[in-house]
This record gives structure tokens, C-alpha cells and sequence, in this order.
């Protein structure tokens, strides 16, 4: 890998480690190999949000290019949000892509996604059906990010409603990461997640 | 009493006049140079753009030639070189 980004990327790594977020346990960075090339990230849950108490983990690959162009970030833990493929862990940031600046540090990318956590942007969606709940249903789009949040992500909330429908969906033999995603796509209506398998 | 210097060693010291202690491309401070040189100084030196913002002079050209829109990577003005020094 070209110089400066080692070398950036190194002093990254210092900046973040003393940065006072990371003692308040806001945001941390780890080092997955010696390559310095793929990191592992974390953010915490933003509070008033339906992703506090939560803690989620990110991929971080540094490109070759870096810091001419920028990191590419995907969240390992499953979430809930309109600008997050619920799937893949996709993010859909501006400067994560055409935005991104070199005066831009790891330490920055990671407080701007907390700052995606706590204000989607619906209208630049990139998970389509979660942006249509987050419009047209509120409130359940509200109690599934929690769910997602206390499932995945180590989040406080229970949800016992939601449980006993993913727990029909796998009495009928339907994995039950497949049972969160598709009752959630659902509006939590077992009869149309049922369908959708079944029919 | 009378005395006669035989030699002297004269020791001088220098810094850049930045905004800013460290470039915020590379990171590295003001006072050292990129990470492609060895020796701070004239072979490395710092440039202003008209934004008032501060780089190495490696490090902004760098960053203008992997770019589309010629813009600081600090604030996103339209890049320019400031003629001349504060």
C-alpha cells in the first residue's frame, strides 16, 4: 500500500484511540491484521433514537488510493434504517462516495454515521422498503428499528409481540434472521409474511 | 585581556508560518514533510490556497489530480494557489 495512507492511517488509528469519544465509548477502532488495510469499527446508538444501547460494528477497508479517496464502510451488525441496507449492511452516505474529502479522518466517518443514526434521509433511500415504512408508518417503523436494535445490536428493548411472530414464522421451518426481515417488511402482519412464504 | 576566535558553529532554526500544525491530507505535521520525502524544507514545501487553508505542496497536488472538481479537501471552495505568502 502506497505510503501516505499507512502512514495516515497509523496516525488515524492514534488520533481515535485518545479521542474523547472513544472515552465516553461513543465510537472505537480496532486493527484486524497487520496490513492496516481492513479495520474493524464500532459506534454506539445515538440516544432519543430507536438505536440507543445498541453497539454496531462496521467493516472498514482502507483503499490503496487512501485518503485521496474514501474508506468503504458497511455495517457487519444487521440494523434497521432507511440509509442502511437491511441486508447487506450497504450504506448510502454522500461522503462516503462523491462527497468525501481528505481532510476527512476515520474519526470523522464514524461521527457522521452516528449522525446518520440519529437524522435518515429518506428521500435518498438505500434500502427502499425500510424508507417507505419510515414515511407512510412511524410509529412500526420505530418499535422494528428498536427491535432490530435489542436483537442484533444488544439493545435493551424487548419486544414480546414481535417474538411470538418470528417465532411462529420458524415453527414453520423459516430461519429466523429471514422471519425478522420479512415480518419487518411487512408492517409485522403474520398473515402477509406467511403468504409471502408460503404462497 | 585579548582573545581570538579560532571558529564558530552557528545554529539557526526555522518553521512554517501555517494555519494549522499538520496538513490534513497526510497528517504529518507542518514541520516535517510528506510522506513521499525525507528532508522538510524547500524539496517539500507548503502551499496556500485562496481559502486561506494550508497543505503540503506534495500532498494538494496529489489530491487535485485524483478529483474531478478542483476543490480544498477542507472546506470545498474552488481550489486556487494564493499568489502571495501572509
Amino acid at each position: 500500500m502506497a505510503n501516505i495512507a499507512i502512514q495516515r492511517i497509523k496516525r488515524e488509528f492514534k488520533e481515535v484511540v485518545k479521542s474523547e469519544e472513544v472515552a465516553k465509548c461513543a465510537i472505537r477502532i480496532d486493527l484486524l491484521n497487520d496490513s492496516w488495510t481492513q479495520l474493524k469499527g464500532e459506534i454506539a446508538g445515538p440516544p432519543d433514537t430507536p438505536y440507543e444501547g445498541g453497539n454496531f460494528k462496521l467493516e472498514i477497508v482502507v483503499p490503496e488510493t487512501y485518503p485521496f479517496n474514501p474508506p468503504k464502510v458497511r455495517f457487519l451488525t444487521k440494523i434497521w434504517h432507511p440509509n442502511i441496507s437491511s441486508v447487506t449492511g450497504a450504506i448510502c452516505l454522500d461522503i462516503l462516495k462523491d462527497q468525501w474529502a481528505a481532510a476527512m479522518t476515520l474519526r470523522t466517518v464514524l461521527l457522521s454515521l452516528q449522525a446518520l443514526l440519529s437524522a435518515a434521509e429518506p428521500d435518498d433511500p438505500q434500502d427502499a422498503v425500510v424508507a417507505r415504512q419510515y414515511k407512510d408508518q412511524p410509529s412500526i417503523f420505530r418499535s422494528t428499528a428498536q427491535y432490530w436494535t435489542g436483537v442484533y445490536a444488544g439493545g435493551p428493548i424487548q419486544n414480546s409481540d414481535y417474538d411470538q411472530k418470528v417465532r411462529r414464522l420458524v415453527d414453520m421451518g423459516v430461519d429466523e434472521n429471514t422471519a425478522v426481515a420479512t415480518l419487518s417488511s411487512h408492517n409485522w402482519d403474520l398473515e402477509h409474511a406467511t403468504e409471502h412464504f408460503f404462497s | 585581556m585579548k582573545f581570538k576566535i579560532k571558529s564558530w558553529n552557528s545554529v539557526a532554526i526555522w518553521k512554517w508560518l501555517a494555519n494549522d500544525d499538520k496538513c490534513g491530507i497526510c497528517r504529518a505535521p507542518f514541520d516535517g514533510c510528506c510522506s513521499d520525502c525525507k528532508i522538510p524544507g524547500d524539496d517539500c514545501p507548503l502551499v496556500w490556497g485562496v481559502c486561506s487553508h494550508c497543505f503540503h505542496m506534495h500532498c494538494i497536488m496529489k489530491w487535485l489530480a485524483a478529483q474531478q472538481n478542483q476543490i480544498c479537501p477542507m472546506c470545498r471552495q474552488d481550489w486556487a494557489l494564493k499568489s502571495d505568502l501572509p
